[in-house]
């Protein structure tokens, strides 16, 4: 463990509680000019401690980053902080001074801002109109809006802190990345000074990755504090300037990330050691499980979103798919696995021509999918596991007779995959709904592994999930991968594709622009081309077509 | 109107009540013509027939868009219509009508009465809805059959029939020298005073939907209502505030239609609104929610209905239930071929603070 830096680890924090803690904010701000400190912290939920004593500590001025495990209680003491929840007990002191908020609003009057995970906008008001909701400067006596003031009140802002952003577009017209500035303009035109930041990166691309770290650098200079929540380990060390490590609602502790190591934090994350980088073995390549050709698929509007795209995926390999969000990797999946009807091309699956299959079809051929949204595709929220359990295999022989579902074998099929795959709670009757995101995915992911397919189609299997189940996930496809199974695999974590596929295919804009060998491309090649721009020949200029023999690990 | 290239229209919506897509300004330009056509071609009793018969359409409509864009998808309308329309002649005739107290007619009391009972119903609505949760379709319709009960049962108690007695209807306004103008003499200045409310509520209703901080936080609380509780805002208070504001406008709309229009109401079968609340409905999301697009919608619907009315009373036998379905027609035709109406993201969702 590290004795460096601010470093108290495990018990530090517990101990300090008592003498130091009161004395500090008794006595004003004590050493370090807190912009925040959370003392003491505890918040229950119905059966859970989601805070156990939680002490955080944020300077004024710096980035803090808040890491932890999915359910380790980040995003509850955010909340606590917020005004969301009420903690049981412990103090809330911003600026020195003891505060109780009640509601957000409470947390905003006293400079506190929060960026949640989920954009809080409204897509169809401009972004002067979000930005301003529920603090609108009036005229004329307060009847009417004074759009003149807000307009210029951001473009003030936008100077300060070198923002982009157009007051009078649409926000649903907006990038990921640009409402995501939005945000953060609107919690600053509240006149935030501590800024709360959850997951800020899950939804951006690399490059925005990095827009996100000088906006964050821009605002620490300019006074303002910032508290990234985060599981990711390479963000936490490469933007904050403290990291307090949180695990099962409890605080770990807080170090300086310059002198420590991920390995290490990952063990405070985790309580145990973690392999960080999965291991690929390269293997022979197989038959060809599964083949596109020149599939073509327009959306709802009638645009093609997916523009003449060739993929094959042979047996015993993994196809990862890179991209931002939205450039037709939706689609093509849903075309692939029977959800959407392609407009043009075939797709063959073990052999056989399976374009015009229904989803009960393909799935009773073997064709497994995660899909990329938990709530709407994978589960039935109000149903219990169990039920959840056989989605999908609910007229398969093994579980069901002649239209009746033998729901006994249904239970011993879903206790096993809570066991296997380490779902929890532990229990088969409770609804989907309780279940937190990261255990809802592992619940889906066994499910579908579980059907013994030849095809596994995921995407973002891992979205939401934290290190610890991550690494069994990926454990998992890998032996899937070694049993034969053909894998395609779409994520917009780049580290994910790039470590796990055999060959990676990047999509722009409904094509292909490249399929090379992940281990051979870094991540800024990566995130040049998902952004639709070539590198500078890098290597012969390639097709845009995949085919299953180039590339591939000799 | 709408003309000029779109890069042009763009400022200008700026400033005017003006609809900001194309589907809506090809809307407006067949409003356009259709209304000189009209004018032209149909008599001025029908002209003023159209005002009068657009009233409760209007209004229902004006305040039904106020609910949805907050959320809260208000089918109770029609209920609103007739529970306001037999409160108003029944409070008039009980003060008796033609008479006035502190100066001011019955028949105003009659109106303040109806506004009022319809803004109770509308909040009885509004904590079914939004306290208790309950379904906000299965609520709005339980509004309306309360209405078609009670209505007609009060009626038969106090009339000894489901049709209450006449109390008559508003004088005119009528404006000196204004009300010789061709045309807008008669349409506008020599008219009941309910067209004038109608009018004035439809310019109203848009001001206060786009250009207050309330009608913001009303889109807001029907598109994303997470986003306006996280910046501090009572989706609650809201969507009461919209949904009383429903009760308010189509209080005045039933109300008006009955006190300025009817001058008795007849509870029996469908009453004597007809289904007009639901042909608000209609009108509102054949609008796009623009208030005064659904004032205009209103002017459509109701002027069938007076060129209706004009041939039956002409001998030809046009069967009402027909001329009654065009609205209705009309919607599907908008949702099918043009499909430009979008409900509100969070429209029929009941919201609960601290979710997550």
């Amino acid at each position: 463990m590290t004795d460096s830096g601010t470093g108290t680890i495990a018990d530090g924090g517990r101990g300090v509680e008592h003498g130091d803690g009161t004395a500090r904010t008794a006595g004003g701000d004590g050493g370090g000019d807190l912009a925040v400190h959370l003392d003491n912290i505890t918040k229950r939920f119905p059966g859970v401690v989601a805070n156990d004593r939680v002490d955080l500590r944020v300077e004024r001025g710096t980035v803090h980053a808040l890491l932890g495990e999915n359910g380790a209680g980040k995003t509850t003491l955010m909340n606590v902080l917020y005004g969301l929840y009420q903690p049981e007990g412990g103090r809330v002191v911003v600026d020195g001074q003891e505060r109780a908020f009640d509601s957000p609003r409470d947390a905003i009057d006293a400079g506190v801002g929060m960026i949640h995970q989920h954009f809080m906008l409204v897509d169809t008001m401009t972004v002067a109109e979000n930005i301003a909701l529920g603090n609108e400067p009036r005229k004329w006596f307060g009847l009417a809006v004074d759009r003149e003031r807000i307009d210029r009140e951001i473009r003030d802002l936008c100077d300060r802190y070198g923002f982009d952003v157009d007051p009078g577009a649409t926000v649903a017209d907006l990038s990921v990345g640009a409402q995501q500035r939005v945000e953060i303009l609107k919690a600053l035109y509240r006149g935030a000074d501590v800024l709360i930041l959850d997951e800020p990166t899950a939804v951006l691309t690399p490059q925005e990755v990095e827009g996100l770290y000088s906006v964050l650098e821009e605002l620490t200079e300019q006074g303002k504090t910032i508290i990234f929540i985060t599981h990711k380990l390479g963000e936490a060390t490469h933007a904050a300037d403290e990291i307090t490590v949180l695990r099962d609602g409890e605080s770990v502790g807080t170090v300086d990330p310059t002198a420590t190591t991920q390995e290490e934090l990952a063990e405070y994350m985790v309580g145990r050691e973690v392999l960080l980088e999965a291991d690929v073995e390269p293997r022979e390549n197989g038959d060809v499980v599964l083949s596109t050709d020149d599939i073509v698929v327009e959306d709802e509007r009638e645009v093609e979103v997916v523009s003449g795209i060739d993929l094959e995926v042979h047996s015993g390999e993994i196809l990862g798919i890179a991209g931002v969000d939205g450039n037709g990797q939706g689609q093509l999946i849903e075309a692939i696995t029977g959800l959407r009807t392609p407009d043009e091309g075939t797709i063959t699956f073990d052999g056989e021509e399976v374009t015009d299959w229904s989803r009960r079809e393909r799935i009773d051929a073997g064709m497994a999918y995660i899909p990329e949204d938990r709530h709407e595709q994978g589960l039935v929220m109000s149903f219990d596991l169990v039920e959840n359990g056989v989605l999908g295999s609910q007229r398969s022989a093994e579980f069901a007779n002649g239209g009746r579902i033998d729901w006994a074998s249904v239970r011993d099929h879903t206790e096993d995959i809570i066991e296997t795959y380490d779902v929890r709670p532990p229990d088969a009757d409770a609804d989907a709904v309780s279940l937190s995101g990261g255990n809802q995915q592992k619940f889906i992911v066994g499910r579908e592994f579980e059907r013994d397919p030849d095809l596994v189609v995921a995407t973002h299997p891992t979205r939401g999930v934290d290190i610890g189940s991550t690494e069994f996930i990926h454990d998992r496809l890998l032996e899937l991968r070694e049993e034969g199974v053909a894998v395609l695999l779409v994520s917009s974590k780049l580290d994910e594709v790039q470590s796990l596929s055999d060959r990676l295919a990047v999509i722009y804009e409904g094509e292909f622009v490249d399929v090379t060998d992940p281990d051979e491309i870094t991540e800024e090649e990566l995130g040049l081309l998902m952004a639709g721009e070539h590198p500078s020949e890098r290597h012969e200029p390639t097709d845009t077509v995949a085919t299953g023999d180039r590339g591939d690990a000799e | 109107m709408a003309a000029g290239p779109t890069t042009e229209v763009r400022p200008m919506r700026e400033r005017l009540p003006l609809p900001d897509s194309t589907y809506m300004q090809a809307v407006l330009l067949g409003g356009v013509i259709v209304t000189l056509l009209f004018l032209l071609f149909a008599s001025p009793s029908t002209h003023t027939a159209t005002l009068r018969l657009a009233v409760p359409i209007a209004l229902a409509a004006i305040g039904g868009i106020f609910a949805e864009k907050s959320g809260v998808i208000n089918i109770g309308i029609e209920g609103l219509l007739i529970v306001s329309a037999f409160t108003g002649v029944i409070v008039t005739f009980w003060l008796g009508s033609g008479e006035s107290t502190l100066f001011v007619s019955h028949h105003w009391w009659g109106m303040l009465a109806g506004v009022i009972a319809s803004t109770l119903f509308a909040l009885v609505f509004a904590v079914v809805c939004i306290e208790f949760k309950a379904d906000q379709i299965i609520a709005g319709l339980a509004v309306w059959l309360i209405a078609l009960g009670l209505a007609p049962f009060v009626s038969r108690i106090v009339f000894g029939s489901p049709n209450t007695d006449t109390v008559g209807t508003f004088d005119n306004v009528t404006v000196p020298v204004l009300s010789e103008l061709p045309l807008v003499g008669y349409l506008l200045f020599d008219t009941p005073p309910q067209v004038w409310l109608m009018l004035i509520s439809a310019v109203l209703g848009w001001y206060l939907l786009s250009r207050t901080s309330f009608g913001r936080w009303v889109v807001a609380s029907g598109e994303n209502p997470k986003a306006l509780d996280t910046a501090g805002v009572d989706v609650r208070k809201v969507r009461y505030t919209a949904v009383l504001l429903s009760g308010v406008f189509a209080g005045l709309g039933g109300a008006g239609f009955a006190l300025g229009q009817l001058g008795t109401f007849a509870g029996g079968g469908e009453t004597d609104i007809q289904g007009r609340g639901f042909i608000a409905i209609a009108t509102y999301l054949f609008a796009n929610y623009h208030p005064i697009g659904a004032l205009g919608g209103s002017f459509l619907f109701a002027g069938l209905d007076a060129i209706q009315i004009r041939l039956q009373a002409a001998g030809y036998a046009v069967p009402t239930e027909l001329i009654r379905t065009i609205p209705y027609v009309t919607v599907i035709v908008v949702l099918v071929f043009v499909g430009k109406t979008r409900l509100p993201d969070a429209a029929g969702e009941n919201y609960e603070s601290g979710e997550d």
